[in-house]
C-alpha cells in the first residue's frame, strides 16, 4: 500500500467471519479479506490501525487488536459510538465492508524483544495493546517478564474477559486487574484506579519497557506514577487517540505540534511528546 | 533574454489556450478580480491581489474521489492541462508548499495528477498589492525565486521573460517574441526588483513572534482574547494558499451507490479534532486559533516551506478577509507585543 504508485486511499473489501459481543456497545469483529489477499501479506504490526469504510456512513480509524502471529483473521474491537460503528453493529456474519491500511507506526517490537514488558491499559485502551500482548505471548521466549495492568470503571466493563481469565492458568504472565467502583461487591481483585496496581506488583523499572493506552485522564496519573518509580523516560511508549480521517497524513485532523498522529503515531515514545501540551 | 510586447499578450494567451485551460486575471461584473478561464473580453492586466489564492486549481473546494456502485469503489482522478497566468510570487510559494506537503511520504494522487498537468507563469509584483502584503518578510516575494515555469517582469510596453523550466521554455516556441540584450535585461530586472523590495519593508513582528513561540515565551492570554472574538467562519483557512486540510463525506444516491468526495475543512471548527469518545484535544476556540497560527509559524515542516521563512507566504489574505481582525498580521503583532 502507499508509496509512490497507486492511490493511497484505495480500499479493500472484507467480510465479517464473526461478530463477538464483548460488553455493552462493544464487539470484537473477526475479518476476512475478500480480494484474495492474506493477512500475512497485509503485513500489520502490533499497534497499527485500519480505516473502516462503510459507504454512506464514512470512515473511522480502528486499532487492530490481533497480532500478526495469528494471520487467520484480523480482529478489531469496536465501541459503538458513531455513524460508522453504528452501521458496523448492524452487520452480521458474512456482511462485507471496506478497509484501508494498515496505517501508522506501531510498537517498536524489535526494541522490546528480550526486555520485561509492562502493559498498562484502561478501558478500551486494551484493544490496541492486545495486539502486542498476544504477539509477545505467541513469541513468549523472545521476551522477558510480561506484566499486565488493566483497569476499567466497573466489573461489567471488562473487555476480553475470557482471555484475561485464561491468564489465571498461565505462569508466564503476571496480571493485575482493577475496577474503579464495585457497587455490587462482586469484584475479587483490586478496587481503585489503575495506578493503585503499581503497589501490588514487583517492578524493575530499569529493565522494563512500558506500553500504555487508555482514556486521557489515565495517561496523566500513570505517567506521574511511572516517573515517580524511576522508570526511564525512554522506556515509555504510548498509543494516542485522535480523530484520524485519512490515515496517511494529508487531511490534517490528527495533527498536533509537528506530528501527525496517523503517520508519526499512533504509538509515540514518551520522550517525543512529553513537552507537547496538547498531545493527550 | 526574450521579451514579449504587451500588445501581443492577447494573441499569446489565445495560442496557449489551444492546448491549455489558461487561467488568468479576469474581471467579474461586480468588479472583482478572480482567476478564471481566459476570455479576451474579461481578461485584465489591471488587477490587484485576487481574493482567492489559486490553490483550488489543484485542490478544489470539493472533489469527487470515488464513484461507488453496488458497494464497489472506483477511483475518480480528474486533471487537465492547465496554465495559470499572472499569479504573484506569494501564491507561487503557496503552490510549492502545498505540492511538497501533498507529495511527500505518500503521494496524494488527486492533488498531484492536477499539479503535474499544471504550468505556472508568475507576474513579478511591482510592489505591495494592498496594505496587508508582507511577502518580503516571509521570503516568498515580491518576485519568485523558484517553482515557476516562466516569470514575467512588466517593464512598460514589454514583459521580460525569465525561464524557470524546460516546459516553460517550450511554451515560448509558438509565440511572437523579441530578443533583448541579456545585460540590459538583467539591469532592468534588477531595477524592477529593487523598486519592488523598497516598497515592501519587513514586518519585524513576524520574526519576533516566531522566536517567542519557539522559546515558549508567548503570552497564552492572547489566544483567549482572540478566541473570544473568533466567529469560527473558517475563512482564513479557505483564503490561505497553504491550508490544505480536508474532510471526507459520502453522498449516497441509494444504498451502496453514490459518491465519496472530499471538501475543504478548517482547524478552526470545533468538530475538527473531536474524537468519537467525545473527547476533544482542542476543546476551545483559543486552542484552535493557537494551533492554526503555531502550525504556520512554529510547527511548519522544513521540507515543505521550500526555502521560505515559514508556513505562511505573506499574502495577507487572512488579514484582508477576517471579519474580526484575526489575520496573521494581527496575531504576530499581538504575540510580539505580549
Amino acid at each position: 500500500m502507499g508509496g509512490d504508485c497507486g492511490n493511497i486511499y484505495d480500499l479493500r473489501p472484507v467480510s465479517i467471519i464473526r461478530s463477538l459481543p464483548q460488553i455493552k456497545d462493544h464487539r470484537l469483529f473477526q475479518l476476512k479479506l475478500e480480494d484474495g489477499g492474506t493477512w500475512e501479506s497485509f503485513g500489520h504490526q502490533p499497534g497499527q490501525f485500519i480505516e473502516v469504510s462503510i459507504f454512506g456512513k464514512g470512515e473511522a480509524p480502528i486499532s487492530i487488536s490481533s497480532p500478526p502471529t495469528r494471520p487467520d483473521t484480523l480482529e478489531i474491537c469496536v465501541r459503538r459510538t458513531g455513524k460508522v460503528t453504528d452501521a458496523l453493529f448492524e452487520m452480521g456474519k458474512g456482511s462485507t465492508f471496506h478497509i484501508r491500511g494498515p496505517y501508522g507506526r506501531g510498537f517498536p517490537v524489535e526494541q522490546l524483544k528480550g526486555q520485561k514488558l509492562l502493559f498498562v491499559a484502561g478501558g478500551l485502551g486494551l484493544a490496541p495493546l492486545r495486539s502486542l500482548l498476544l504477539y509477545a505471548l505467541d513469541k513468549r521466549k523472545e521476551f522477558d517478564d510480561i506484566i499486565l495492568m488493566y483497569g476499567t470503571n466497573n466489573p461489567e466493563n471488562v473487555l476480553f474477559k475470557y482471555e484475561l481469565l485464561s491468564f489465571f492458568d498461565r505462569d508466564d504472565i503476571q496480571y493485575h486487574y482493577s475496577v474503579d467502583r464495585d457497587d455490587e461487591g462482586i469484584w475479587k481483585q483490586y478496587v481503585g484506579v489503575v495506578t493503585g496496581l503499581f503497589d501490588r506488583a514487583v517492578l524493575f523499572p530499569f529493565a522494563t519497557q512500558v506500553v500504555l493506552c487508555g482514556p486521557p485522564i489515565m495517561y496523566r496519573f500513570v505517567l506521574q506514577k511511572l516517573l515517580s518509580l524511576n522508570f526511564p523516560r525512554e522506556h515509555i511508549f504510548m498509543s494516542l487517540e485522535r480523530m484520524m480521517k485519512c490515515g496517511v497524513g494529508k487531511c490534517g485532523h490528527c495533527a498536533f505540534g509537528d506530528k501527525y498522529c496517523c503517520i508519526d503515531g499512533p504509538v509515540f515514545p514518551f520522550t517525543e511528546i512529553e513537552k507537547m501540551k496538547e498531545a493527550i | 533574454m526574450k521579451t514579449l510586447a504587451k500588445k501581443d499578450l492577447i494573441e499569446t494567451l489565445t495560442i496557449w489556450a489551444q492546448k491549455h485551460d489558461v487561467l488568468c486575471p479576469t474581471q467579474t461584473d461586480p468588479g472583482d478580480c478572480i482567476f478564471d478561464t481566459f476570455r479576451e473580453k474579461t481578461f485584465t492586466l489591471d488587477y490587484k491581489k485576487p481574493p482567492l489564492s489559486p490553490k483550488a486549481v489543484f485542490f478544489p473546494h470539493s472533489e469527487i474521489t470515488f464513484k461507488v456502485e453496488n458497494n464497489e469503489y472506483r477511483e475518480v482522478v480528474s486533471s487537465k492541462n492547465t496554465l495559470i497566468f499572472g499569479i504573484r510570487a506569494c501564491d507561487m510559494m503557496g503552490i510549492l508548499q502545498a505540492t511538497s506537503f501533498m507529495s511527500r511520504d505518500q503521494k496524494d494522487i488527486y492533488y498531484s495528477a492536477k499539479r503535474n498537468m499544471g504550468m505556472t507563469i508568475v507576474m513579478a509584483c511591482p510592489g505591495p498589492q494592498n496594505e496587508t502584503c508582507f511577502c518580503t518578510t516571509t521570503h516568498s516575494g515580491p518576485f519568485a525565486r523558484k517553482g515557476f515555469d516562466l516569470q514575467f517582469y512588466d517593464v512598460g510596453d514589454t514583459f521580460l521573460i525569465e525561464i524557470g523550466t524546460p516546459g516553460g521554455e517550450a511554451l515560448l516556441s509558438a509565440i511572437p517574441l523579441t530578443d533583448i540584450d541579456d545585460t540590459h535585461a538583467e539591469q532592468q530586472i534588477a531595477k524592477f526588483q529593487k523598486k519592488a523590495l523598497r516598497h515592501l519593508p519587513e514586518v519585524k513582528s513576524v520574526a519576533k513572534a516566531m522566536k517567542k513561540l519557539k522559546d515558549d515565551k508567548a503570552d497564552e492570554k492572547i489566544w483567549d482574547s482572540f478566541g473570544q472574538k473568533c466567529i469560527t467562519c473558517g475563512g482564513c483557512a479557505f483564503v490561505c494558499p497553504t491550508c490544505t486540510c480536508f474532510s471526507v463525506y459520502d453522498h449516497q444516491f441509494s444504498p451502496g451507490n453514490g459518491l465519496r468526495a472530499r471538501i475543504w475543512d478548517a482547524c478552526l471548527y470545533g468538530g475538527f479534532t473531536k474524537e468519537a469518545s467525545g473527547h476533544n484535544p482542542r476543546a476551545s476556540q483559543a486552542l484552535r486559533l493557537k494551533r492554526r497560527h503555531e502550525h504556520k509559524l512554529l510547527h511548519y515542516n522544513e521540507i515543505d516551506i521550500q526555502g521560505s521563512l515559514c508556513g505562511c507566504v505573506g499574502c495577507g489574505r487572512c488579514s484582508d478577509y477576517c471579519p474580526v481582525h484575526i489575520g496573521t498580521l494581527e496575531v504576530v503583532k499581538a504575540i510580539a507585543e505580549s
